[in-house]
């Protein structure tokens, strides 16, 4: 009888845990198919017939295709150049013979308690010189680079993971460094790279502050700076903005779901393994 | 061996050069702004050494964002840690549907914190939000000078609370399970072996998990910008958010660079500190 | 066997092309906006770019006017393209294109508070000649002060905006109230009339934390004789503004006239309440007044227009808005732009837009026009309106102090801040501000 009560009552833990994780966007879900008369009153918590069109319009009335593009772009190429360079580095500090290691990586990770707003100012100066305000090279530049100390360290300890004799055999068979690292190691290290992807490309997708400051049209706004922005002429357009917010959202949902096992060890080695 | 050493040096050079381009320069640089009266768009730049933090001294607004950074800093971090460590010890059981639980805990994690500050905004809508049906209050929750930053940092404890679990789950799982068969031999309670295994064996993990939120909380930007703007009356305006109005709003390079320095200074502290903790924490938890 | 067949080849190629077309065809129209609608330039003709703002009721009549002046200067052809959707936004866009020098547009309307800064910051041309001293005296004198800096003209206004009171005529007369003409008589007029009726606020206005607060708030400083600045010093603290932002915040907490709501109210909200019959007095701009007039207005017929009251002793001020139209420093057709302008902020120009779309003139005489009196009545109440309306202070340095004054100012009304404290702290931070320049 007390242990059904208890089995019961963790089980009703449980489920108040995923009502409260998934009870906001479940609302903006449920907002975004409401028609805009039933916005403004409540109850009824559900539409009286859910409608697509706050949809149509964030794609006809607003340049959303474009901005998801942009998004997309810079996320993606932040990835590739933040773990091209942060590979070689991780590679370099977990396998090769470096004095001051140790130091190395410290100094690394601190990058990565810098606050942003304390580097925005200046970077914003420093692209201005550089001609490269309102281009989504700019916001590409400072994601790979903010991005390095997370994608460093916990490449570091992928490739830590992996016997040193594998990477002694290719020296043997006269690889040089480099040579053994993209042929040996990448590949062996390649579930660490896919962990580290996904974190890094869901960093580009969500970051905000640079984007606000350096772009000012649509030719390189992505994501976030858009639904901050959302306009509106005299009100707020809830449905359209729940309709835009649910569709930049459901991809990353999709990737939690599927990559669940990749994303908490990509995270866990980065932070507890220290 | 040292030429060994120099040669493989040459694999750190892209990742150092990028740092110190985009992360170590620009810290540097914002030293020396934060000593100017500069305004870009009039071509005023003017070095006046202190005058910035001399005035910074005086700055009701300053100490009023850093009073608010703080209260956001220490209460979500500890809401976050409490309800984490609850979320992560129930999950740490074997049960059915344990993975998609897991998945639904990083849904807010997921998302853009954008997306969640506007999510979180709609909900606390005085008219049509579901917040006030669900309580049946009629709370202007983003509007009340009370309620405002208390709003805030209830968003940030939804959005940040999966971080804190993911983390603190992995350290569950490097407590040996035959510590807690031997205590429930010996008959101890629920509650005796969270508070003489688990929470001893997690303390180091609970300090980096500290660490990371403190730092990020300490760091708020995205979710209050776009939450409430810093208003009502200034009361949910943190550092960042009070730097980032000096610089782009009011476009004072000068000054605000000497409030964004201030945040670096201080996040810094924080750091020092911790590791501080966690060095000591280490050691004891070696040999207890 | 191995050598491809060049014609085999294409095919692949060609299948791809035709897949992609739909993608290259979207990609060129986001690229390449703007290219519908008007006619490209011809030879000898040039394109005058123009940023302006949404135009708010029908955009068909602000296309025929442009028509026209492209039919009277075949030389010129004008392609108009929208600013962002709000003031800050359109703030930011103009800072950020100007500050890099850019040339892509010629004609630029700005905010009454944004030109000394744009013009300081030697962003705008100096249209001193186009609008000769002579000419200045037919406009209102506060948009004329405001587009002026270092005494040279640098935009002309286009249309005029400014605080005035809005009343429920009906329930005035009903308990035998005049439109108050104090601050006091109008507390006695709204706490009685919203005591009696149902469902009734006394007084709305804009409290939220955001410009429209700092207009609100000047005009019960300036209507107690008080100042943000006065001949070079900071005087943000003096009693009278004190006394000023005491008796706001006693509108809500101490004669509770204005429900608390009032702190989070803009525009929009207020004009809500008010259009909705559940007000007997509001703060706003003149734009509201035709909304309550249309067909199926819960208030059709029902609503008083007068000048804001002011304190005992003191004259009666509204906060300046409206727009002005100015030319890019960096434009490579500054004469042509120059002839838009004029254009533009004519007398039939101005006409024509207050008839449609409901832009009040800036020009004096449009007051006494018998067909734009014809059409809109209450024209000529907003006459004496015009004349007592305010700049907020034209300095190139306002933004700046805006961003001071809008969280001081909201923490006095929220009861965060004691009022002595919040406008203490202000004037500290303003004079940083303005510091002594270089």
């Amino acid at each position: 009888m007390t242990e059904r009560m208890k089995r019961l009552a963790f089980y009703a833990l449980v489920a108040a845990t995923a009502a409260y994780c998934l009870g906001p966007f479940l609302w903006q879900v449920i907002t975004s198919v409401k028609p805009s008369a039933e916005l403004t009153s409540l109850p009824p918590l559900l539409p009286s017939e859910p409608t697509l069109s706050h949809y149509t319009t964030v794609f006809t009335q607003y340049p959303f295709l474009r901005i998801i593009a942009n998004s997309f772009l810079v996320a993606s190429s932040t990835t590739v150049i933040s773990l091209a360079i942060g590979s070689l580095a991780a590679f370099a500090l977990a396998k090769l013979g470096l004095s001051k290691k140790g130091l190395i990586l410290a100094l690394i990770l601190s990058a990565s308690m810098f606050p942003p707003i304390a580097t925005v100012s200046p970077l914003y100066v420093i692209i201005r010189t550089l001609g490269l305000r309102d281009t989504l090279a700019a916001l590409i530049m400072t994601y790979a680079t903010f991005t390095l100390p997370l994608t460093i360290w916990v490449l570091t300890n992928f490739f830590r993971n992996i016997p040193d004799e594998l990477y002694l055999a290719s020296a043997v068979d006269g690889c040089t460094p480099f040579q053994s690292f993209y042929r040996i190691m990448l590949p062996l290290a390649a579930p660490g790279i896919f962990a580290t992807s996904i974190l890094v490309f869901i960093f580009s997708w969500n970051e905000f502050l640079f984007a606000l400051t350096f772009t000012s049209t649509v030719a390189s706004r992505t994501i976030p700076v858009a639904i901050a922005l959302f306009p509106g002429v005299h009100e707020v357009p809830w449905g359209e903005m729940a309709a835009a917010s649910v569709v930049v959202t459901v991809p990353l949902i999709a990737l939690v779901f599927v990559f669940q096992r990749r994303i908490i060890e990509g995270l866990t080695a980065g932070a507890v393994r220290g | 061996m040292n030429l060994t050493a120099l040669r493989n040096f040459k694999f750190l050079i892209p990742a150092l050069a990028a740092l110190s381009l985009v992360t170590v320069y620009p810290i540097v640089y914002v030293l020396w702004l934060s000593l100017h009266r500069k305004l870009l768009i009039f071509d005023i730049s003017k070095l006046v050494w202190l005058e910035n933090y001399r005035f910074l001294l005086v700055d009701t607004r300053y100490w009023n964002a850093l009073k608010n950074t703080a209260y956001f800093t220490g209460v979500s971090v500890i809401l976050e840690l409490l309800l984490g460590l609850g979320i992560a010890v129930l999950l740490n059981r074997v049960f059915a549907g344990k993975g998609v639980v897991r998945s639904l805990v990083l849904v807010p994690w997921a998302i853009p914190t954008v997306v969640s500050a506007k999510m979180w905004e709609w909900l606390y809508n005085p008219d049509f939000g579901f917040l006030n049906y669900l309580l049946g209050t009629s709370i202007n929750w983003l509007g009340s000078p009370f309620w405002a930053l208390n709003a805030a940092i209830f968003m940030d404890v939804w959005k940040t609370t999966p971080f804190v679990v993911i983390l603190l789950t992995a350290g569950l799982q490097t407590i040996p399970k035959e510590l807690y068969e031997a205590a429930r031999v010996d008959a101890a309670s629920a509650w005796q072996i969270f508070r003489r295994i688990t929470l001893p064996l997690l303390k180091p993990t609970i300090l980096v998990v500290l660490i990371f939120r403190t730092l990020d909380a300490f760091r708020v930007f995205d979710s209050i910008y776009v939450l409430t703007g810093g208003g009502p009356a200034n009361t949910t305006e943190t550092l960042s958010i009070y730097a980032y109005k000096v610089l782009f709003q009011t476009l004072q390079f000068g000054y605000g660079s000497a409030i964004a320095l201030t945040v670096f200074l201080l996040v810094g502290m924080i750091t020092v500190f911790y590791v501080r903790l966690l060095r000591g924490g280490i050691e004891k938890a070696a040999c207890p | 066997m191995a050598q491809a067949n060049p014609l085999a080849a294409r095919s692949p190629v060609r299948t791809l092309l035709t897949r992609l077309a739909p993608t290259l065809a979207f990609c060129l129209l986001v690229l390449l906006p703007g290219c519908q609608g008007h006619d490209g330039p011809r030879q000898g003709q040039v394109t005058v770019v123009f940023k302006h703002g949404k135009i708010a009721g029908d955009p068909e009549s602000f296309a025929r006017l442009i028509a026209r002046f492209e039919d009277l200067n075949p030389d010129i052809r004008v392609k108009d393209e929208p600013l962002p959707a709000t003031t800050d936004e359109q703030h930011q866009f103009y800072a950020i294109n100007m500050e890099g020098e850019s040339s892509d547009f010629d004609v630029l309307s700005m905010d009454v508070v944004w030109v000394p800064e744009f013009a300081r910051a030697g962003w705008l041309r100096n249209l001193s000649d186009v609008l000769p001293p002579a000419r200045r005296d037919s406009f209102f004198s506060a948009p004329m002060t405001a587009v002026t800096y270092g005494g040279n003209v640098y935009a002309i206004p286009w249309y005029i905006d400014a605080g005035v009171l809005y009343y429920r005529k009906d329930l005035l007369e009903k308990y035998g109230f005049a439109p108050p003409t104090t601050w006091l008589k109008l507390v006695r007029a709204a706490s009685h009339i919203a005591k009696m009726e149902p469902d009734m606020y006394g007084f709305v206005w804009q409290g939220k934390q955001y410009e429209g607060l700092v207009c609100n708030v000047l005009e019960y400083m300036w209507g107690n004789g008080g100042d943000v600045i006065q001949a070079g010093d900071v005087v943000i603290d003096s009693p009278q503004n004190r006394e000023a932002l005491d008796f706001m915040k006693d509108l809500i907490f101490r004669y509770e006239v204005s429900p608390a709501l009032v702190t989070t109210s803009i525009e929009e909200t207020t004009r809500h309440i008010f259009g909705n019959g559940r007000a007997v007095f509001m703060r706003n701009w003149p734009y509201a007044w035709t909304i309550f007039e249309r067909p199926g207005s819960p208030v059709r017929g029902k609503v008083g227009v007068a000048m804001l009251p002011r304190f005992p002793g003191h004259e009666t001020a509204s906060t300046l808005g409206g727009w002005q139209l100015g030319v890019n420093a960096y434009s490579e057709h500054p004469k042509e732009a120059e002839r838009l302008i004029e254009f533009l902020t004519s007398y039939e120009s101005q006409k024509t837009l207050a008839l449609t779309v409901g832009y009040k003139p800036t020009l004096k005489s449009l007051y006494a026009d018998p067909e734009l009196r014809g059409a809109q009545p209450f024209m000529a109440g907003l006459y004496e309106i015009m004349e007592h309306a305010r700049p907020r202070p034209v300095t190139p340095y306002y933004m700046m102090i805006s961003q001071v004054m809008q969280p001081e100012f909201s923490a006095a009304l929220a009861g965060v801040k004691d009022t002595e404290e919040a406008l203490a702290s202000a004037r500290r931070q303003i004079q940083f501000i303005l510091r002594t320049e270089d």
